[in-house]
C-alpha cells in the first residue's frame, strides 16, 4: 500500500517576475492523507491553481500513477480523477443539490439538451452515498447550512471518480476555515471514509487539526517545501517553527518597539456600540499610540465592527467618540474628515485604485499637503511621493506606474502611504493588513504599524493571525457571535498565549 | 524588499508601453489622415470659408460631447442629454420674447438642474444610468413636446440676446466652435491643475476605493450628472441662435455624433480613461466626416449609421476587456 498515486516535481512558477512557486516536490500515496501547510503567501493556493489546470507551471512536472501529465484546464484535471474542495464555496446556491454536483459534467443527466431529472438526482444520490450524506440531491443549496454545503463540494469532488480510470485524489483547500465544532468533527469522519477508496491532499493552516488527520504533513515557505513530517514524530510547535522559519516571533514582530501607552490620552472611545445581525454591545478605549486587536473567527462580527467604525456600514445603536466628541459616522467620506484611516482587506478592489499611478493613489485620501489652494502643486506632488516610495521601500519603476502593476505587499504599501501622508490620521483600522503577503512584507507592516504608535496613531487590527494579534496589540478583544467575550492586557512583556484567545473565540 | 537598485525598470519598460502610446494616438492619426483624404478629394477643403463652415457644425456637437464625457469619464451614460438640449431651445423660444436676456442665462441654469436630478437619482437609487437616462429621455422629450405644441417656434423677438452666438467672429472664425474649444481646453487643464482634478477618473477606475479614501462618490456622480446638463443647455444656445427658433427634437439628431465623438477620441466607454482633448479630437473626427461625406456623395440619412457603426467599432478596438467581468 505504499505506491505513489500523485506526484510533483520542482514545480515552479513565477508572476511577472515573482516567484511564488520555487521548486516545490511531493508525493501522495494510495489511501493515504497528506497534509499541506505554510503561511498566506507560502504558495499553497498557487501549487493548488496548477493542480486544478487553473495556472501552468513554468518548470517541473506532475506525475499520476508515474505517468507525466499536463492540466491545461479544470476538465483535464478533473479527467486524471483530482478532485477539488475549493476555498471559497463554489456552488450555486439557488439550484438543487444534483444540478450542482453535475454543473457542466451532466452527462446522462441531460440528453437533448434537457434535464433528465431522475437519472441526474439518481447519479447525485450515488455521489452523496459514497460519504454517506443524508443530503437529498433535490434540495436547493441555499437551504443547507455551511458543513452540509461543504459535504456536496465533497460529493462533486468525488464525482471525478466515474470520469477517470484510477482512484481519485481529493484536494481539500482550508475546509476548515468556515466550520466549527461538530461540523468539523462530521469532516473528519467523512474525510476518514473516503481515505477508503480515495487519496486526499488536505490544505490548512490549522496545524492541530492537519496534525490530527495527516499521515504526513508538508511544510511550505516562500515558495519552497521546506520539511516533511510524519504524523507521529512532529508536534504543533515544531510545524510552526518550520513554517515561520524563525525561533523567536517577538523579533519578527518588533516587539522590542512596543511602547507602553500607560496615561495617553484615549483617541477614540466605543460604548454599547450594535449591529444588528452582527454584533451587540460592543465598547473599548483606544489611546493614542495603542494598537487594540480584536480576535474572533469569521462571523464573530469583527469585520463588520471595523466597517462599521469607519462608517462604511452602519450601526443601529451606542456611540462611537473621537476626542471626547460623539461622530454621526454615516460613510467613510465623514471618518476620514475627522481622521479615521482603513486598510481593507479587499486591497485591489477597496485599497488601491487600479489603473491610477502610485503618486495619485498616495494622496488620493488627502491631498492637502501637496495642494496650493484648490490647486495640485505638482512639483512637491512628486516629491512627496518619491519620499513615500523611498521611505516604506515600495518596489516600484517609479511614482507614474499603474498600481496593479505592484505586487501585493508593495499595493499594501501604497494604501499604508494613502493613510500615513495625511496629517489628519488620528485613527488607522487595519483589517487583515498582511494577508497574502509574503514575510519580508509582512515584517515590513509591522515595522510601520510601531512607527504609527510612535506617532501617537490609534490603531485598531484585525489581523490574519493569533501569533499577529498578541505580538502587535496592547490590548486584546476576543469576539464570538457578535459578543465580546475577554479582554486582555497584552503590554510587552505581558502577553497572552493563542490558547488563552481560542477559548473565547470558539 | 531591500533591493531598491534593482533594474526593474528594464523590466517594466517595454511590455506595455509603445502599445499604449499608440493606442493613445490612433484618434489624431485618424483625425489627420481623414482630412488628407478628404483634401485629396476637395482641394479646397482647408479653405478659410470651408473651414469656418466645419467650425460652425463643431460647436453643439462638441459642447454635447464634453459634458457626456464628464458622465462617461465615471463609468457612466446619459442617454437624455441630446433631449435636455431640445428642451432648452424650446425654453429659449419661449421666454426670450417675456424676459429677454435673462433667459440665456437661466436656460442653462435648468439644464443644470435637470442634470443634477439625473445625478440625485442614479446616486441615491444606485440604479443604472442607462436606464434612468433613458426614463429620463423620454420625460423630457415629452415636456419639450408639451411646451411647444410639438411645433417649432421661431425666436424673432429677442433673438439679439443668442444671435451673437453664431454672428460673430473672431480672426474670421465662428465664436461658438472657440467658444466651446476653450471650455473643452478649460475643463482639461482643470483636470490636470487641480489637486483632486482625477477624481472623475478614479471614479470610472476605482469607485470602491475612492470611497474607502473618503470621498463622497455621491456627490462626484451628482456633479458629473450636472455637468453634463449644463453642457446640455449650451449646445441648445448654440442650436437656437444657429436655427433662429427652438424645436422640440431639433438636437436629438445630435446624439449620436456626440456619444460617438467622445468614444472615437478615445474615452473608454467603461470610465476612467479619456478627457476633454480627447473629446475635441473625437468631435473634429465626427466632423470632417460628416462633411467629408457629403462631399462624396453620402445622402445625410446614411450618416446615422456611419455614426452608429463608428461608436460600435471604437468601442470593439479600444475596449479593455481585462476590467469587464460578465459583459451584460
Amino acid at each position: 500500500m505504499n505506491d505513489v498515486v500523485l506526484e510533483v516535481r520542482n514545480l515552479r512558477k513565477e508572476f511577472r517576475g515573482v516567484v511564488a512557486l520555487d521548486d516545490i516536490s511531493f508525493e501522495v500515496r494510495r489511501h493515504e492523507v497528506v497534509g499541506l501547510i505554510g503561511e498566506n503567501g507560502a504558495g499553497k493556493s498557487t501549487l493548488l491553481k496548477i493542480l486544478s489546470g487553473v495556472y501552468q507551471p513554468d518548470g517541473g512536472e506532475i506525475l499520476r500513477m508515474g505517468q507525466t501529465v499536463s492540466f491545461k484546464t479544470a476538465g483535464d484535471s478533473a479527467a486524471a480523477g483530482i478532485g477539488m474542495v475549493h476555498q471559497e464555496q463554489s456552488l450555486v446556491t439557488s439550484v438543487s443539490v444534483a444540478e450542482n454536483i453535475f454543473l457542466g459534467e451532466e452527462g446522462r443527466g441531460v440528453r437533448g439538451g434537457v434535464f433528465r431529472w431522475g437519472e441526474l438526482r439518481r447519479m447525485a444520490q450515488a455521489q452523496l452515498d459514497k460519504i454517506k450524506s443524508p443530503i437529498l440531491p433535490k434540495a436547493k443549496v441555499e437551504s443547507l447550512t455551511f458543513a452540509e454545503r461543504q459535504m456536496v463540494e465533497l460529493a462533486k469532488a468525488l464525482s471525478v471518480e466515474e470520469r477517470a480510470e484510477n482512484e481519485p485524489v481529493i484536494v481539500l483547500d482550508e475546509p476548515t476555515s468556515v466550520l466549527e465544532g461538530d461540523e468539523l468533527e462530521v469532516l473528519f469522519e467523512q474525510i476518514e471514509r473516503l481515505r477508503k477508496f480515495a487519496s486526499i491532499i488536505f490544505v490548512s493552516h490549522r496545524l492541530d487539526e492537519v496534525l490530527r488527520i495527516s499521515d504526513r504533513v508538508y511544510v511550505f515557505k516562500d515558495g519552497q517545501q521546506v520539511a516533511v513530517r510524519n504524523r507521529n514524530e512532529v508536534d504543533t510547535d515544531e510545524l510552526h517553527r518550520l513554517m515561520v522559519g524563525r525561533e523567536s516571533t517577538s523579533e519578527f514582530y518588533h516587539e522590542g518597539a512596543q511602547l507602553s501607552v500607560e496615561g495617553n490620552p484615549v483617541l477614540l472611545e466605543v460604548s454599547g456600540l450594535s449591529k444588528h445581525k452582527a454584533f451587540e454591545d460592543v465598547s473599548f478605549a483606544l489611546r493614542a499610540g495603542e494598537v487594540v486587536g480584536i480576535a474572533g473567527v469569521l462571523g464573530s462580527g469583527r469585520e463588520e465592527l471595523s466597517r462599521v467604525l469607519f462608517g462604511a456600514e452602519p450601526f443601529s445603536s451606542g456611540t462611537i467618540e473621537l476626542d471626547g466628541r460623539g461622530l454621526p459616522l454615516r460613510s467613510p467620506v465623514e471618518a476620514v474628515k475627522v481622521g479615521i484611516g482603513y486598510i481593507p482587506a479587499e486591497r485591489r478592489i477597496e485599497g488601491v485604485a487600479q489603473g491610477m499611478s502610485v503618486q495619485e493613489n498616495i494622496f488620493l485620501a488627502d491631498p492637502s499637503t501637496v495642494s496650493r489652494g484648490p490647486f495640485l502643486d505638482a512639483r512637491k506632488a512628486a516629491a512627496e511621493a518619491d519620499r513615500w516610495v523611498k521611505g516604506l521601500k515600495i518596489k516600484t519603476p517609479n511614482r507614474q506606474t499603474d498600481v496593479a502593476n505592484l505586487s501585493g505587499g508593495n499595493q499594501q504599501k501604497v494604501v499604508l502611504a494613502k493613510w500615513l501622508s495625511s496629517p489628519r490620521l488620528r485613527v488607522l483600522i487595519l483589517d487583515h493588513p498582511t494577508r497574502g503577503l509574503d514575510v519580508g512584507a509582512k515584517e515590513d507592516v509591522y515595522r510601520f504599524i510601531r512607527e504609527l504608535c510612535a506617532r501617537g496613531i490609534g490603531v485598531v487590527l484585525l489581523a490574519d493571525t493569533l501569533e499577529e494579534t498578541i505580538a502587535l496589540s496592547h490590548t486584546i478583544l476576543v469576539m464570538r457571535d457578535g459578543v465580546v467575550q475577554n479582554r486582555f492586557d497584552a503590554h510587552p512583556g505581558n502577553k497572552p498565549k493563542p490558547v488563552d484567545l481560542v477559548e473565547g473565540m470558539v | 524588499m531591500t533591493a531598491q537598485t534593482e533594474p526593474m525598470a528594464t523590466r517594466w519598460l517595454g511590455d506595455s508601453s509603445l502599445k499604449d502610446r499608440l493606442i493613445a494616438a490612433l484618434p489624431l492619426i485618424v483625425l489627420i489622415a481623414l482630412v488628407a483624404v478628404v483634401s485629396a478629394q476637395q482641394p479646397n477643403f482647408l479653405g478659410m470659408s470651408n473651414v469656418r463652415g466645419l467650425l460652425e457644425g463643431l460647436a453643439p456637437i462638441l459642447l454635447l460631447a464634453i459634458g457626456q464625457t464628464f458622465v462617461i469619464l465615471t463609468g457612466g451614460i446619459d442617454l437624455s442629454f441630446a433631449v435636455v438640449s431640445s428642451l432648452s431651445t424650446v425654453l429659449l423660444a419661449l421666454w426670450l420674447p417675456e424676459i429677454g436676456p435673462v433667459a440665456v442665462v437661466l436656460v442653462p441654469l435648468i439644464t443644470l438642474g435637470t442634470g443634477l436630478l439625473t445625478g440625485i437619482v442614479v446616486a441615491v437609487a444606485q440604479v443604472p444610468s442607462f436606464i434612468v437616462t433613458l426614463g429620463a429621455m423620454g420625460l423630457w422629450s415629452g415636456v419639450a413636446l408639451t411646451l411647444s405644441s410639438a411645433s417649432t417656434i421661431r425666436i424673432s423677438e429677442g433673438y439679439q440676446a443668442i444671435g451673437w452666438i453664431t454672428d460673430m467672429r473672431i480672426a474670421g472664425l465662428p465664436v461658438s466652435a472657440l467658444i466651446a474649444i476653450a471650455l473643452a481646453v478649460i475643463a482639461a487643464v482643470a483636470f490636470k491643475t487641480l489637486s483632486r482634478g482625477r477624481t472623475l477618473h478614479a471614479m470610472g477606475l476605482a469607485e470602491k476605493a475612492l470611497l474607502m479614501s473618503g470621498n463622497s462618490t455621491r456627490m462626484i456622480r451628482i456633479a458629473a450628472f450636472g455637468m453634463c446638463g449644463l453642457f446640455s443647455g449650451l449646445a441648445g444656445l448654440v442650436l437656437a441662435s444657429s436655427q433662429y427658433s427652438g424645436g422640440p427634437t431639433l438636437g436629438d439628431t445630435l446624439m449620436l455624433p456626440a456619444i460617438a465623438a467622445v468614444v472615437i477620441g478615445g474615452n473608454a466607454i467603461t470610465g476612467g480613461v479619456g478627457g476633454p482633448m480627447k473629446t475635441l479630437v473625437g468631435a473634429l473626427i465626427i466632423i470632417v466626416l460628416r462633411v467629408g461625406l457629403s462631399a462624396i456623395g453620402v445622402p445625410a440619412a446614411y450618416e446615422q449609421i456611419v455614426y452608429g457603426a463608428i461608436i460600435v467599432g471604437a468601442v470593439v478596438l479600444t475596449i479593455d476587456r481585462s476590467r469587464l467581468g460578465i459583459v451584460k
